[in-house]
Order: structure tokens, then C-alpha cells, then sequence
């Protein structure tokens, strides 16, 4: 009895935990893309192909957008 | 890793139309040929709202399941390009796009309908970075000189915010509470007809 207990809350545990995870978003499709390659673009003659520095780079223009992190306006 | 989206704040849209015109300027767009627009609902009625519309780089994007020459990919920040040189101007994704996205130039004789032209997130295409050849077929190649797309860096009252769809979710949620108002205009709510508002910072809705 108290195996079939112990069963049933590691089922739900698990089960539970099942629902943190994120749902994968990759597009699930059978096609495979016929075309030329492309450059990424931290590739080339801006980045050198540093992907951090790129990323960096985006970050900080993305947050530039926000006037309360720009004005140093406190909400 | 970022996830390349737009969004258009409703509540700040003035329909000026310096998005669309920073995007046919920054990428030499042929006439006829709008890679985006501004939508006004309610247009000349008290409480209009315009957003301004391009391609929104779906996660699964319906016109590269039904392009037949299979010319559509996904870069590894989630915009969706197209090869040119694949495209045959069929029209397939203009009639699966949700969004109008896809434009093809028709100046040639007899309507004929020219390849395939839509908004790239300033990312150019499948050709070297920056190049002359990137440059005419795709336009130019922002986000490889580290900036973020024409039309968002343009816009005078930030209601168009462009990136990493994590930070320009926050600032948009930030804009909402701040002003306490707003956030039934676009989004969950207002597409399905809810009264939830949005979560507060950090809280996933």
C-alpha cells in the first residue's frame, strides 16, 4: 500500500514538474531551406565574427529604447 | 540568444509615418513596394489607434511552410529571410502571410509580378554582409553593423520597439504599469477579449 503511495506522489511530482519546462518553439516543419547560405551577422568586417561584442553591441541599443533607463527617470 | 521581435505601443503610434518612410529610405525600396505600413482602426474617430505593421518574423512562419521552392530561413536570431535568387514570385506566402507581409514589384508589362519583397529586420540576406549585392537585392544589412532596424531607431515617440523580444517586452510592460493604461490595446487581451491585465515585472503572465 504504501508503495503504490509512494508510486502515485512520484508520479505526480514528476508530473508536475513536467510543466516548468519551456515548449520548445522551433518551427517543425519538413522543409529544409533549398537557398545560398547566409553570413551570420556578427560575422564580417564590424565584428570579426565576435558574437559577444555583437551581442553586447544590440543589447545596449535595445535598452536605449527604454526613456526611463535613458532619462535616468526612476518610476 | 535573442529573439528578434517588434512591437508597435498603440498608445504612442501618432501615425506620422517616419517608420515607413525611414524603411523605404534606409533600403532603397522600389516604388509600389511598402515593406511596411500603418494600420489606423477606428481612423478619424475619437480614440484611433494605428500600429505599424511589417513582417513579424513568426516563430512558425506560414510562408515558409508553403513556399514551393523552399527560398525561406530563419537566422539564428529568429528573422525570416528569403533567397532571392530562389524566389519565382508565385505569391504562395502573400496569401499565407496573416500580415500582408510579402510585396512583389509589378512595374514590368502585363502585370507581371516581380520576386518576392518583404521586411528583413534590417538583416539583409543570403549574400556577404554589407555587400553591394546584399545591399540591392535585400537592402542594407543593419543588424551586422550593430544596429537595430531603420524604422524602430526612427521613430520619434518609441512606439515602434524592435529587438530582443525579452527587453523590449520589459520596456513595453514598464510603459503599461507606468501609465496604468494602455496594455488592453495590444496583446493577449485585446486579441482574445480578456480582462487580465499585464503581470507585474519578473512575474511571467
Amino acid at each position: 500500500m504504501s508503495r503504490r503511495i509512494a508510486v502515485a506522489v512520484a508520479s505526480a511530482l514528476a508530473l508536475s514538474l513536467g510543466a516548468c519546462s519551456e515548449i520548445d518553439q522551433t518551427a517543425k516543419s519538413e522543409k529544409i531551406y533549398a537557398g545560398k547560405k547566409d553570413e551570420r551577422a556578427a560575422d564580417g568586417a564590424n565584428f570579426g565574427g565576435d558574437k559577444k561584442k555583437w551581442e553586447a553591441t544590440l543589447a545596449q541599443r535595445n535598452n536605449s529604447q527604454n526613456e526611463y533607463l535613458r532619462t535616468d527617470t526612476k518610476k | 540568444m535573442a529573439r528578434m521581435k517588434f512591437i508597435c505601443d498603440a498608445e504612442r503610434c501618432i501615425e506620422c509615418n517616419g517608420c515607413v518612410t525611414a524603411c523605404k529610405n534606409e533600403h532603397e525600396v522600389p516604388w509600389g513596394v511598402n515593406r511596411r505600413r500603418l494600420v489606423t482602426v477606428n481612423d478619424g474617430k475619437p480614440g484611433e489607434r494605428s500600429i505599424s505593421v511589417a513582417c513579424m518574423h513568426c516563430t512558425d512562419a506560414p510562408c515558409m511552410a508553403v513556399c514551393p521552392t523552399d527560398c525561406f530561413y530563419k537566422t539564428d536570431e529568429g528573422v525570416v529571410l528569403h533567397d532571392k535568387d530562389l524566389c519565382i514570385g508565385c505569391g504562395y506566402c502573400f496569401y499565407a502571410c496573416p500580415f500582408g507581409a510579402p510585396q512583389f514589384p509589378q512595374a514590368g508589362a502585363f502585370g507581371l509580378r516581380g520576386k518576392m519583397d518583404k521586411c528583413t529586420f534590417c538583416a539583409g540576406g543570403p549574400e556577404v554582409n554589407n555587400s553591394e549585392a546584399e545591399f540591392k537585392k535585400y537592402g542594407r544589412n543593419r543588424l551586422a553593423e550593430g544596429k537595430l532596424p531603420a524604422c524602430a531607431e526612427m521613430c520619434s515617440t518609441k512606439a515602434l520597439l524592435a529587438g530582443d523580444g525579452e527587453i523590449i517586452a520589459s520596456i513595453y510592460r514598464q510603459r503599461a504599469q507606468t501609465r496604468k493604461k494602455g496594455e488592453e490595446v495590444w496583446g493577449w487581451a485585446m486579441a482574445y477579449k480578456m480582462d487580465g491585465k499585464i503581470a507585474p515585472l519578473g512575474v511571467k503572465s
